[in-house]
């Protein structure tokens, strides 16, 4: 288990007249080198649930386990840059974090904050460079002469350099074109089948959390109001729609077909609803 | 982090403070910071007193609110009430410690200072509690119109704060969220030595400074494309208008004037 949260609660700016609700009563686990979603309408409380796993704010109430570490509301502050190193966080838009000279020692930046030698910083950044698929000419250019999807794959790279065993992206494909948004995506599945990292993905894009993810969490109203599998989640689409979430566009076009009357079954992408839809073709032919 | 600053920030309610003009309650704010320097004896304090907490308690917002308001000023507070009170030196000497002594006029302008102080913050707090920002920059616009006959850009000056309160949530949050990622990066804010501490700031500065630049190109750009010139005259979506109470207001607060005024003469 790498996570595991148990009745934790947070709300911004406790006791003033500008406080606002954030998390309640959230109960989940994510498993270890896997590939777990988190969903829900925009506000729904998945921002403040990744600052709590980072350590960057801690909870009110519970308590949260981070890769055996225990986070209560007494834990100090300052105990929480272990955990940093341990987690990488992705935030949304990461571009507009980068500051440095070059494209080189803003990667560099977060290994030697954490104490790596410039030596060590420099493999590990070049390392992340060449995984985000940033070609080696860029590495000596200034990050603010880059395309905005470059941008992001620098950022990222800069979170992959410290080597996480976690890594929570939020909404890391936002205002990407698709083929950036393919891209990216096929980098998170293959970091956690051949690096093994568990990986943490909010979205609102259903079709990525039907493709990749092994576990989906959906948040509403500041709180996990379902996990489970792509499948069960999606299994229950008007359920979807009252907490203003769809499933993926294969699903819904499979529960249409259902309802002419041809019988599916675990269809989340195209690939698993084509090669259903030419077996029973086949079938069709065969019984002629 | 910057969640308990409550200078400048706007809080919506239903009171007889927050429906007045915006025009009355910018110049009498800015009137009342000179009229408390009448304040000079008892009865003026008590006076002005009075009227802060009357005026706070129309707000109908609590006073809780506004001490927390006071809060993050209260060191600058007591250290110029402490200087007052050690390093003036007139008056008959009530007690004194080598080349310290505190004198009854050190003890009796120290305490004066503090009240000040503290009316001077209420009374600003209310101003920006109870009104929006847009509506103070409407006011001042108003304002500052006569200006418009010496040839100061009152229109453009009036854009810029509008547009600058309108953006300074914006950048607090901007400001948050690049902190946030930087220190799961592992920048240690509030460690360290002053130096390192300055230091740390640095990779929150720079992309904070690029990113308002790039906003503001892209709002530039925005505004064009909406029809905006410079130095055309425009019409106006929000209007103000005058009501009883704002006269009311201005009433009594004249009234307050004289006696305050009158207060300083008598004694």
């Amino acid at each position: 288990m790498a996570i595991n949260f148990q009745e934790v609660g947070f709300t911004y700016q406790v006791e003033s007249p500008f406080a606002v609700p954030g998390v309640h009563d959230v109960n989940f686990t994510i498993p270890k080198q896997q590939f777990t979603a988190v969903i829900g309408h925009t506000g729904s409380g998945k921002s403040t649930m990744l600052q709590l796993l980072d350590g960057l704010i801690l909870p009110q109430s519970g308590k949260i386990e981070i890769l055996d570490q225990m986070v209560t509301p007494e834990t100090k502050l300052a105990a929480t840059n272990e955990i940093r190193r341990h987690v990488g966080m992705v935030f949304q838009f990461p571009e507009a974090q980068l500051f440095e000279a070059t494209v080189l020692e803003d990667v560099m930046f977060g290994p030697k904050n954490f104490g790596h030698s410039s030596e060590e910083a420099k493999t590990l950044a070049l390392k992340a460079l060449r995984l985000v698929g940033m070609p080696e000419k860029f590495d000596d250019q200034s990050p603010f002469d880059l395309s905005g999807g470059q941008m992001r794959r620098v950022a990222i790279a800069g979170v992959l350099a410290l080597e996480p065993e976690i890594l929570v992206l939020d909404e890391p494909t936002a205002g990407l074109d698709p083929q950036g948004q393919q891209e990216l995506m096929a980098l998170f599945a293959q970091l956690q089948h051949e690096y093994g990292m568990t990986i943490i993905l909010v979205t609102h894009q259903m079709e990525f959390v039907a493709q990749y993810a092994q576990h989906v969490l959906v948040f509403e109203h500041g709180t996990v109001i379902k996990t489970g599998t792509p499948e069960e989640v999606f299994s229950n689409q008007q359920w979807l729609q009252t907490k203003q979430l769809d499933v993926p566009m294969a699903k819904a076009f499979a529960d249409r077909l259902e309802n002419k009357g041809i019988k599916l079954e675990h269809v989340l992408n195209l690939d698993a609803l084509a090669d259903q839809l030419a077996q029973k073709i086949r079938e069709a032919n065969k019984n002629v | 982090m910057f969640s308990k600053i409550l200078i400048g920030r706007y809080l919506p309610g239903d009171s007889v403070i927050h429906r007045l003009d915006a025009r009355v309650k910018l110049v009498l704010s800015i009137a009342f910071i000179f009229m408390i320097f009448l304040a000079t004896n008892w009865p003026g304090y008590l006076l002005a007193t009075a009227i802060t907490l009357l005026v706070v308690s129309l707000t109908k917002l609590g006073f809780g609110v506004f001490l927390r308001g006071v809060r993050p000023l209260i060191f600058l507070m007591l250290f110029t009430t402490v200087l007052q009170i050690l390093f003036v030196t007139t008056g008959h000497v009530l007690w004194s410690w080598g080349w310290l002594k505190i004198t009854s006029d050190g003890l009796v302008n120290g305490v004066a200072i503090f009240i000040r102080f503290m009316l001077i913050i209420m009374f600003s707090t209310v101003l920006t509690l109870t009104t929006t920002p847009l509506d103070i920059a409407d006011a001042l616009e108003t304002l500052l119109r006569p200006l418009q006959k010496i040839k100061v850009p009152v229109a453009e000056l009036a854009l810029m704060v509008s547009i600058a309160l309108r953006f300074v949530p914006t950048l607090l949050d901007e400001a948050e969220m690049i902190i946030n990622a930087q220190r799961a990066r592992g920048v240690l804010f509030n460690e360290g030595s002053l130096v390192k501490r300055a230091k740390a700031f640095i990779p929150v500065l720079i992309p904070l400074f690029i990113n308002a630049i790039k906003r503001a190109i892209e709002l530039g750009d925005a505004m064009e494309v909406r029809g905006y010139r410079v130095g055309v005259e425009r019409s106006k979506y929000r209007m103000q208008s005058w009501h009883k109470i704002d006269s009311w207001a201005v009433i009594i607060f004249i009234v307050f004037a004289i006696l305050l005024f009158v207060f300083y003469l008598i004694f």
